[in-house]
């Protein structure tokens, strides 16, 4: 398949992305590891006019951790990045498990997670942990700049709510909790390197050996990340080794919206839901009670 | 490395070549001034072609060339020359298309953008034909046709019969009936298909080509332009596998050779993965119907197969596999009584051809499955009843084959042993916390010793040129299409002459250049067949160089004189000899200046009906089956095969591994997903090829023989392994989770809803499917 034909930009700060943006506006696209984008244009399935590659841009690529502000990803900070940063394994391990998850080392080793994110793909495998983590997104354009949570920023397949002049500039997830444990498990048909037909994030916060509070996040159901709300709250209160744990994915399983296709008929993504919400969420638990203080005080710092 | 290099772990003589990128396909050859080609495909499934219009097309800055199926000669095509009603392809439909994916037009242009929006420029008007697109459908009475000679759709049928059927199956005591299904599969070569053309002033072609058959291509490419056979030469660059998709002419070959003479030009055509997964060859979809009587004690007595094979649009290979699934139905086990009937049926889907295993994959997936059925219900360990029935060697399939050498018997000891079968198996199905289990057997034919190609020359040559500097050049037709070929015949030739690996230089697949004639890569006959054909070439050389010695010193004539250690010397004195460039100057000297060479063919001749030889293996899967999924993971291998003498051990360990890995495919994950005609998943994304990465650990034992009629005693090991790779992940399934597939694959949503006594997703139904063959419509 031939590329459209289209022009390169390569700036080397980020007002000069911002006033390329603002001059090609819809015409344009940003490119970060160019995974998704090129593979796209070759297919014919979008045909920019402009590219604007970020990979000049200094700084736009760094990892930033700390105990207080949490952690900060560029926009060009690579899928591989997160996998290989001691500070992610130590305290964002489903984040570590998402990008494990996503695509091939060639890829993780280009695509950004940023682009994965921009992209919009109902099955991207690092929307939902940084979803249920809590993340958010700054918006940048030469008009100034918006911080939204994640979650907001989906509006369907492929389709986001930035505006044509807006960059995702970069993604900021709060600091690790005490006695939180968070999981990502994905379904495909080889063990690695595929595409997911379901993912399933899930975190709880215990506090007197309870569940505080509970998030499930799903991709690859429904047409934008599925954030099961009212399955999360019911866990509240809830014991770990209590009944309703194995029966946890069941309502998520029913509220997503899985589409049929060559991967997975919809039934079989829904069935596995079910399976994987309550595995994701025993495995959150392990991860939550390592923490002595899962058992004992209630953390003084849960927040919705 | 030392002057004895057979049954060494020798690298692969390409392989630093490969690795760093450095080697040459033909996708990465450039001549100046080369066009590159495009084609238009058939969008839709059957169809005439009502109005074809190229005008825009031709018209579009930078197009060279524009073709359509009545500018080229109407000569049809395939590999079966010697029936030349089964030939049916033309290199560009002539108003009617017969598959999503038949080849409509091909352009050339000065760049690959332009050739492609030149296609977009040409007006095609479809007047849709019905489609038929499974077994059923296509053999109904009153089904559409797709070839007129051809009024019931079913192009080929084959027979087998030996024995008493009817008595064989009167004297058992227990007799089951099955249906079996297999899918679609695809080659998935790394190396799409791809080919270079370049015309000389008179017109004649000279073509690179990934291919693993340049004298067919050649003699093919020449019958359909109007050329004589050595007006085309065939040249096979590095070629990044094949798995028999390769072995056939190509619309793109004829295409670049006719744009390339019409336009003075050199023409390139690269097909994209896409194109390959949707329109390319694939393995033969079969259903199968086995009827097998056993005696109480486990003796079998007779069996009875019927096989369907959905061929798609043309016959490719489909003759040749409508044959081999009714002899390996026939192998593996002593069988009193046995009769096949197998039949070719056309549909609208994109042809099927030959694939690694070729007919065996089917045919055992469907014996292997139905004897471990008849194991469970009889009661009998499933290596137990194997060995009962096990083939020995000299048997015979009467008026197919002879069994010569033949270690099964041995292979299944140790594989049980390896496996801890015994001890492993003995709990039930479904008790073992979702670990199993099972076991799959295969033998294979090592080169196959059928004329369908109808060649006048030998069957494999080669030409071993020895100079006086202590190099020898080896020329040979063979190709190595990623297999390792070019290696192992450079082993046994410095093994025979006693030089050493790198004493060792080799032209081959080039139809100019090396000696006639070769079939090509298939039915794992390049060592044995390529292989007798160096060796004999060597002996030459060899016979020469030690009549040299033996003049030299005087030598007694009973004395032997041996090559090694790159000297020529006595065996019996040491001391009396000369290193090999000096004997070759001496020779030389001696014949006033003529060089030594030696010639060597091998055409098979009084072998039956099949082949040389045949390999034997067993091999056992263990998995893990998540119960909650349906997702099956293979954790380990163990496969004992005979494959005569190991000529390289890790050229051997890394073919049983990749038929493992596509055994594995086969079994549980790949399948050609084809809807109204179309193939959905045409992509490495959703086409589910097994990766590095689900590789199990393998664990495998040679269980060496020595085949008087391989070279050193070889046989082969590139294709059986990977017919018993489904059937014993399908056993370890059911000793796993309870579930018995008699389809594949067995991904995990169909697993889990058999599991969960879903069997419409299971497809179940096929049990009531027939296999019968009708009665063949008179002929238009």
């Amino acid at each position: 398949m031939s590329l459209c034909k289209f022009a390169y930009h390569g700036p080397e700060t980020l007002d000069e992305v911002l006033a390329l943006l603002a001059e090609h506006g819809p015409a344009a696209r940003v490119m970060a590891g160019g995974t998704d984008l090129v593979v796209k244009m070759s297919r014919g399935q979008v045909a920019p006019a402009v590219v604007i590659g970020l990979k000049r841009v200094p700084g736009l690529g760094d990892l930033r951790f700390d105990p207080v502000h949490g952690l900060e990803l560029g926009c060009m900070t690579r899928v591989s990045d997160v996998l290989e940063h001691p500070a992610v394994a130590a305290h964002y391990p489903a984040l570590a498990e998402a990008a494990q998850a996503t695509a091939t080392v060639q890829i993780r080793n280009m695509a950004t997670i940023a682009g994965n994110l921009c992209n919009a793909s109902p099955c991207a495998d690092n929307a939902p942990t940084l979803i249920a983590r809590g993340a958010s997104v700054e918006l940048r354009s030469p008009r100034g700049s918006r911080t939204l949570p994640l979650a907001e920023l989906f509006r369907g397949p492929g389709q986001t709510v930035l505006a044509p002049d807006e960059l995702l500039l970069c993604i900021t997830v709060p600091p690790p909790r005490a006695a939180t444990g968070f999981a990502y498990l994905s379904l495909s048909q080889r063990s690695a390197v595929d595409v997911s037909a379901v993912g399933v994030a899930a975190g709880l916060t215990l506090a007197d050996g309870r569940v505080a509070e509970a998030r499930i996040v799903l991709g690859a159901v429904a047409p934008t990340p599925f954030v099961a709300t009212a399955a999360a709250d019911a866990l509240r209160g809830q014991r770990p080794a209590d009944e309703a744990f194995p029966a946890a994915g069941d309502a998520p399983a029913e509220a997503c919206s899985p589409l049929g296709d060559v991967r997975a008929s919809a039934g079989y993504r829904r069935k596995m839901v079910a399976v994987l919400v309550r595995r994701a969420l025993e495995r959150a638990t392990a991860r939550a009670l390592a923490d002595g203080r899962a058992r004992t005080a209630r953390p003084a710092e849960v927040t919705p | 490395m030392t002057s004895r290099p057979i049954g060494k772990d020798v690298p692969r003589v390409d392989g630093w070549a490969k690795a760093t990128g450095a080697a040459l396909y033909t996708d990465d050859l450039s001549l100046p001034g080369m066009l590159h080609g495009a084609l238009l495909r058939s969008p839709v499934p059957h169809a005439r072609i009502a109005h074809l219009d190229t005008r825009r097309a031709a018209a579009l800055p930078g197009v060279k060339a524009v073709v359509v199926g009545s500018d080229l000669p109407a000569v049809k095509y395939g590999n079966w020359r010697l029936v030349p009603t089964t030939q049916d392809e033309l290199a560009l439909a002539r108003g009617r298309v017969r598959f999503v994916g038949d080849e409509v037009a091909a352009v050339a242009a000065v760049d690959r953008d332009t050739a492609e929006e030149a296609l977009a420029l040409i007006r095609v008007e479809y007047e849709p034909l019905p489609a038929v697109f499974d077994l059923d459908a296509a053999m109904a009475a009153g089904a559409p046709v797709l070839h007129e000679a051809t009024p019931d759709n079913v192009s080929v049928t084959r027979k087998i019969a030996f024995g008493d059927l009817e008595a064989g199956f009167g004297a058992s005591d227990y007799v089951r009936e099955d249906t079996f299904t297999v899918q679609a599969v695809s080659h998935a070569y790394l190396e799409p298909c791809a080919t270079l053309a370049q015309a000389d002033d008179l017109g004649r072609i000279t073509l690179w080509t990934s291919t693993q058959t340049p004298y067919i291509v050649q003699c093919l490419l020449a019958s359909t332009l109007g050329l004589r056979e050595n007006e085309v030469r065939v040249v096979k660059p590095a070629v990044g596998g094949g798995f028999g998709g390769k072995m056939e002419l190509r619309p793109w070959d004829v295409c670049a050779a006719f744009i390339a003479r019409r336009t003075g030009k050199p023409v390139k055509f690269a097909l994209s993965r896409e194109e390959e997964l949707a329109t390319g060859r694939r393995r033969h979809p079969m259903r199968l119907r086995s009827r097998v009587g056993f005696k109480r004690d486990g003796t079998l007595m007779a069996k009875d197969l019927q096989v369907l094979l959905e061929g798609g649009a043309y016959n490719s290979m489909g003759p040749t596999a409508t044959f081999l699934v009714g002899n390996f139905g026939a192998m593996l086990y002593r069988y009193p009584a046995y009769r096949y009937a197998g039949a070719h049926v056309y549909t609208n889907h994109a042809p099927a051809g030959a694939m690694r295993g070729f007919g065996a994959p089917q045919a055992l997936f469907a014996t292997e499955t139905q004897m471990n059925m008849a194991a469970e219900a009889l009661g009998i360990d499933p290596i137990e009843l194997r060995l009962k029935n096990a083939m020995r060697p000299g048997d015979e399939i009467p008026d197919v084959a002879t069994v010569g050498t033949c270690g099964f018997a041995e292979c299944l000891e140790r594989v049980a042993e390896m496996s801890g079968w015994r001890e492993k198996r003995r709990r039930g199905p479904g008790t073992g916390g979702g670990k199993g289990l099972g076991i799959g057997c295969y033998s294979f034919i090592t080169g196959g010793v059928f004329n369908w190609f109808n060649t006048p020359y030998p069957f494999s040559a080669a030409e071993v040129r020895a100079y006086a500097d202590g190099t020898v050049h080896l020329l040979t037709m063979a190709s190595d299409i990623g297999q390792g070929s070019d290696t192992v015949l450079q082993q046994i030739l410095a093994e025979e002459l006693g030089i050493r690996m790198q004493d060792v230089q080799m032209t081959a697949g080039d139809t100019a250049m090396t000696p006639k004639g070769d079939l090509g890569t298939w039915g794992s006959r390049v060592t044995l067949m390529a292989g007798n054909a160096v060796l004999e070439a060597a002996r030459q050389v060899k016979e020469e160089l030690a009549r040299m010695v033996s003049l030299r010193f005087d030598l007694n004539v009973v004395q032997e004189v041996e090559l090694k250690d790159g000297m020529v010397r006595s065996k019996f004195r040491p001391d009396r000899g000369i290193p090999f460039a000096e004997a070759v100057a001496m020779a030389q000297k001696a014949n006033r200046g003529k060089p030594v060479v030696g010639r060597g063919t091998y055409t098979p001749r009084d072998m039956g009906l099949v082949t040389p030889t045949f390999s034997f293996g067993a091999q056992v899967a263990e998995v893990d089956v998540d119960r909650e999924t349906g997702v099956t993971r293979v954790t380990k291998v163990y496969t004992a095969h005979d494959c005569g003498t190991v000529l390289n051990p890790m050229a051997v360990d890394g073919q049983v591994h990749g038929c493992i890995q596509m055994g594995m495919g086969y079994a549980l994950s790949e399948e050609l997903v084809m809807r109204d005609g179309k193939t959905v998943n045409a992509s490495f994304l959703d086409y589910k090829m097994p990766g590095a990465l689900d590789m199990p650990e393998c664990e495998a034992v040679c269980v060496e023989t020595h085949d008087p009629r391989g070279p050193f005693g070889a046989k082969e090991t590139g294709e059986g392994p990977i017919s018993a790779t489904a059937p014993a992940i399908a056993d370890a399934v059911w000793h796993a989770s309870g579930y018995r597939a008699t389809g594949l694959p067995i991904t995990a949503e169909k697993l889990l809803a058999a599991l969960d006594g879903d069997d419409s997703i299971a497809g179940e139904r096929r049990a009531e499917a027939s296999c019968a063959i009708p009665d063949p419509r008179p002929r238009g």
